[in-house]
């Protein structure tokens, strides 16, 4: 335990630009879009209506159950950007994990310490499964906080009660506890892309991204075109598989109507497999299915394969 | 005690290429063993193959586990530098104390400090912000602080000063080596390392060319200075090998009768860098 967790460290070390400085970074620009924001309507005050009586006819056309659901839609929703950005941050970390040491020769140093390399792959999985995701939120938190509390500011100059028109309407732990959630959720709902990424880093000889995603392209395409003189059959080509692997996973990526009711949506709602309403059951829903159980097993061939590699991986 | 190394029929390819053909080895505990030979000899692949690197033919233990099996178990006893320049460029040496500590059961950062204090290194420096030379001893202050049973130097000293490499064998060989330890040497500075060996290995072509200790190669070797006029004498005793110095004939000879030498010129000791050039030559031809 106390080598894994020297191990996660090692891993936040060596890439706490990724993992520390863009969320941090992301969290700045949301700041200061906010305040530019409140500025620009600040400027107009006297050729538009004021950022006053904006506030006046908000508090006065809606009533604190609809400003409830607009805090709560807004948390889970607002993270959108945190989400993109740190799929981008794990698709790149893990795309390394197993190849940066081999290209600049470290695989001989940290093979000289009495570490598995079962454990080694174990903690650069679990760093991108939870430490990576743990640290996006919690910066979305504190910039949620941080916006909340100029919004308030902003708010009380103006002479209105920041607690009875947004701070207190709605519970927030719920919407950031279904973000977290989600992100967990996302984390193994994904274990079949992060294995075979580690896989890649692995194996490639150089390049890992052209590793990645050409071969599966150049099978996509193939598929396609054997596909497309026979009959239309898109759902079981792979390019159509990984589109429906992105469209029902537990992740909430947009806000649409559910149930007549408008609402933060896991995937994308389109397909019909899954319900896509933002709730903790939808995305246990996902995580208890056939399509994640292949998942699971695809994801489990890939990483022994990543290993099996790992075992034999010297700098030349 | 048993042997740290124990090697029957190694082997490795690579390909259609062999690169350890066959070898037999057996090195036991206390010894400083320096393995020598040119480039592309199977130096590197035989070390590899015991530090549990690569995979391999025949039967290899040591310290009686099977290293392409137990290398991590294997590496709370042995400690290896293969190349000096392998330590991570992103990595802080505060980082690389801390990580070190937690993973390895026997390292000392008391020793660390002890050694980090003959050079400039400092625990905020970046590996990437150390000179080549820096690098390889911070590597060697980590490797020197971690108490192991065996220890194999590939190339240690590469890019050092000579002072360091003098501090760094002297080191080695007052504070680090005892009874209990075994340490393997490949260098091509054999000339520095050749009076703290016990044990000479010479390898050519994936084979071991010789394999004895230094006491064994003071008894069996004896290298003969003589004037020209003399040569001819020499050269019917058969020496292995013959080389001509500011105009005086040195002959080497094995297990030759040195009374009879003695009578045609000065005897010494052939240093290990003559004794590699003279097998090497004959083992080619």
């Amino acid at each position: 335990m106390k080598r894994l967790m020297a191990l996660i460290k090692r891993e936040y070390w060596e890439n706490k630009g990724a993992f520390r400085t863009t969320p941090l970074i992301i969290g700045g620009i949301y700041i200061v879009v906010f305040l530019m924001g409140i500025f620009t309507f600040g400027y107009f005050d006297n050729e538009f209506h004021t950022l006053k009586e904006a506030l006046r006819a908000l508090i006065e056309h809606t009533d604190a159950s609809q400003r409830a659901f607009g805090v709560e839609i807004g948390l889970m929703f607002n993270s959108f950007f945190f989400s993109l950005v740190l799929a981008f941050v794990v698709f790149f970390y893990l795309l390394g994990s197993l190849y940066d040491d081999r290209k600049d020769r470290s695989i001989l140093w940290w093979k000289s310490l009495p570490t598995s390399d079962m454990l080694t792959i174990t903690s650069k999985l679990l760093s991108a499964m939870f430490v990576v995701p743990l640290i996006f939120f919690a910066v979305y938190v504190a910039t949620t906080v941080v916006i909340w509390l100029i919004g308030s500011i902003v708010v009380l100059v103006l002479g209105e009660n920041p607690w009875t028109l947004f701070l207190g309407v709605a519970n927030p732990f719920k919407p950031l506890g279904l973000l977290l959630a989600s992100y967990l959720a996302m984390a193994i709902w994904a274990l079949p892309l992060y294995g075979w990424l580690m896989f890649v880093s692995a194996i490639a000889p150089r390049i890992p991204l052209l590793f990645a995603l050409v071969p599966p392209a150049v099978f996509a395409v193939l598929q396609i075109w054997i596909d497309f003189l026979r009959t239309f059959t898109l759902k079981t080509n792979l390019g159509g598989l990984m589109w429906n692997w992105l469209a029902n996973s537990p992740l909430i990526m947009s806000a649409s109507g559910h149930n007549g009711e408008i609402g933060a949506s896991l995937g994308i709602p389109i397909t019909d497999d899954f319900d896509h309403a933002a709730t903790l059951g939808n995305m246990l829903d996902r995580l208890f299915s056939t399509d994640m159980l292949a998942g699971l097993a695809l994801a489990a061939v890939f990483l022994s394969a990543a290993l099996w590699l790992r075992r034999r991986a010297t700098d030349s | 005690m048993s042997n740290v190394i124990e090697a029957r029929g190694l082997t490795k390819r690579y390909g259609r290429h062999t690169a350890v053909d066959a070898i037999d080895l057996q090195i036991p505990a206390g010894r400083i063993v320096g393995l020598i030979g040119p480039n592309g000899a199977g130096k590197t692949s035989a070390l590899k193959a015991i530090l549990g690197l690569t995979n391999f033919e025949g039967e290899l233990t040591v310290l009686g586990k099977d290293p392409s099996r137990d290398r991590a178990a294997l590496m709370e006893d042995v400690c290896f530098i293969a190349d000096v320049a392998v330590l991570p460029r992103w990595i802080r040496v505060w980082q690389l104390l801390e990580f070190t500590e937690n993973i390895h059961p026997r390292f000392s950062r008391e020793k660390f400090h002890e050694y980090l204090k003959f050079t400039k290194i400092t625990l905020d420096h970046k590996v990437k912000q150390l000179s080549k030379g820096m690098v390889a001893q911070l590597h060697l202050a980590i490797v020197m602080a971690i108490d192991v049973k065996l220890l194999v130097l590939d190339e240690p000293t590469l890019g050092l000063d000579i002072l360091y490499r003098k501090q760094f064998y002297t080191n080695l060989l007052n504070d680090y080596f005892d009874e209990q330890r075994s340490i393997i040497i490949t260098t091509h500075q054999v000339e520095e390392v050749e009076h703290i060996l016990s044990d000479l290995i010479f390898i050519q072509d994936g084979r071991i060319a010789l394999d004895c200790t230094m006491e064994v190669v003071q008894e069996r070797y004896v290298e003969l200075m003589v004037s020209p006029d003399a040569a001819e004498a020499a050269r019917a005793l058969k020496p292995l090998f013959e080389r001509v110095l500011f105009g005086r004939h040195i002959f080497l000879y094995e297990n030759a009768d040195r009374a009879q030498l003695k009578e045609l010129g000065e005897l010494h000791t052939p240093s290990v860098a003559d004794l590699f050039v003279a097998t090497m030559t004959e083992g080619a031809s």
